[in-house]
């Protein structure tokens, strides 16, 4: 359906223009770290907290490279709307939305049906974490914003079957924002929850599968399976897991490393969360 | 003095040694914080001649203990200066009459406590709220007009669109009134306003100055 109101851009892929220049060196990731988060709360005034993350770029030279950008907005505690029935708690409603230049293939400005999903992940691994009935009678709205889908732009070849990998890496960065944004708008939570991504990656036909943290999918030959749990540390809870993939059918043991390995995953981004919260305090009373 | 940093889940102290404050929650018999703020330990008040003891209406547990504790709590100011606070039953809030019928007088809820909300919450004052005698003799028309601003306390949280308020206390009523002819008014009675430039008296549900 074509959006008649609002100046669209081509509807099907578009490639940066390739520079003669050979490519800088390819960085790697070891397997077993997750890529460097960039984490800010407050940075959109007009909310009631705010956050931005954004991942490393390993190989920030080569020019179609691109990493996560996400950015979340808290609206509330406020009062719900007239029509709304007696809620004893607070209601919670999520809403995630890539920008239309997030990923290499261009998206409406209408919500479609994997950001509904992911809307409705992120629902599931905030709602386990905040005290709900602090706040009777009032609604919070939380805000996604994907302004970095995760997608190298360079290896469209590489991924000519997008199996969306990356929605992975992406809910488990919108889990990590999201919580940082809501313990800055004050609502009450049990805990900081934290995401994270573990993958079975087979790079070609003649190694084993190994287990990756924090995938970055174009550097990878395939992903067989990958697993994003919303974690809270101190509680050792999970609030939300999705397992995506097929396992090879020998090793039961897999599953549970692919668990184990995106808890560590987690345990890692939370502790980024914690240094942040941590600096906005003394940044607040530094101003006061 | 260096404030301690508390953010969401951390542990503050077995709930044997505090009681739980604003902003913090118990999990298996230890206290947490529950929001981002500095982390504040009241000790407890020395009770100064209690008044005659209260019958028990519920089975309390011992006399309270507790009381002993000092409160920890988890506090924002200093953070933020916008802080979102809820009314609760209780708290005497400050609100401007939006709307009034025969049963109800609406109310458009500004501040509570010391905090000015960021929102605006519905309330309701019902005419068996406004005062605490002659109760069948209230008459909502004759005690709140649109536009005035009025001291009232939560009594419950009320349905899903307004919170209950009443004024039912010689200091809970109108503070602030204008009269027909657009003018602010000065309280005569405990129920009259008067107009300074015609000399008009209204009637209203006023306040005691303090």
């Amino acid at each position: 359906m074509a959006d008649r109101r609002r100046i669209n851009g081509p509807v099907g892929a578009t490639t940066p223009p390739i520079f003669d220049k050979p490519a800088g060196p390819v960085a790697t990731k070891t397997s077993d770290a997750i890529r460097k988060i960039f984490l800010k709360t407050g940075i959109t005034p007009s909310a009631s907290g705010s956050a931005y993350l954004e991942l490393e770029n390993p190989n920030p030279q080569r020019p179609g490279n691109t990493s996560l950008k996400l950015s979340c907005t808290v609206h509330g505690p406020r009062s719900l709307p007239r029509s709304a029935p007696f809620s004893p708690h607070i209601i919670l409603t999520t809403h995630v939305k890539y920008a239309p230049f997030a990923t290499r293939q261009r998206r409406g400005y209408l919500r479609d049906s994997s950001e509904r999903d992911l809307g409705v992940h992120l629902e599931t691994a905030l709602r386990g974490a905040i005290i709900a009935d602090r706040w009777p009678k009032s609604g919070v709205d939380i805000i996604v914003t994907v302004v970095e889908g995760d997608q190298d732009r360079d290896s469209p070849e590489s991924q000519k079957d997008d199996e969306g990998w990356d929605m992975m890496n992406v809910l488990s960065g919108c889990i990590t924002v999201a919580s940082a944004a809501i313990a800055d708008a004050g609502i009450d939570c049990v805990d900081t929850v934290a995401g994270g991504v573990a993958a079975l990656v087979c790079e070609d036909d003649k190694t084993a599968p190994t287990i990756v943290m924090d995938p970055i999918v174009a550097e990878h030959g395939s992903i067989l399976a990958a697993c994003c749990v919303a974690y809270l540390p101190t509680r050792d809870e999970i609030t939300n897991m999705w397992f995506k993939g097929r396992l090879p059918g020998a090793d039961m043991m897999v599953y549970d490393k692919l668990m184990e390995k995106s808890l560590v995953a987690c345990r890692c981004a939370n502790r980024v969360i914690v240094q942040e919260l941590n600096e906005t305090v003394k940044k607040g009373q530094g101003i006061s | 003095m260096a404030q301690t940093i508390a953010i969401p889940g951390q542990l503050l102290g077995p709930s044997s040694k505090y009681v739980a404050g604003p902003g913090t929650h118990i999990h298996e018999a230890n206290l947490y914080s529950s929001v981002l703020g500095t982390v504040t330990i009241a000790q407890p008040e020395k009770k100064i001649a209690p008044g005659p003891a209260k019958r028990l209406t519920k089975i309390a547990g011992l006399p309270s203990s507790s009381a002993q504790l000092p409160t920890i709590s988890v506090s924002r100011t200093g953070i933020t200066e916008k802080r979102e606070v809820l009314p609760e039953v209780g708290n005497v809030v400050l609100c401007r009459v939006t709307r009034i019928q025969p049963r109800q007088a609406t109310v458009a809820i500004l501040v509570v406590g010391d905090t000015v909300l960021e929102a605006e919450w519905q309330g309701v004052i019902r005419p068996q709220d406004v005062r605490a005698t002659e109760k069948d003799k209230v008459k909502i028309y004759e005690s709140f007009r649109p536009g005035d601003i009025v001291r009232a306390q939560v009594i419950s949280l009320g349905d899903q669109a307004s919170y209950y308020l009443a004024t039912a206390s010689n200091d809970l009523g109108v503070i602030m009134a204008t009269s027909e002819a657009g003018n602010v008014m000065y309280p005569v009675s405990w129920k009259e306003y008067r107009d300074p430039e015609t000399g008009i008296n209204e009637n209203r549900k006023v306040a005691k100055p303090f």
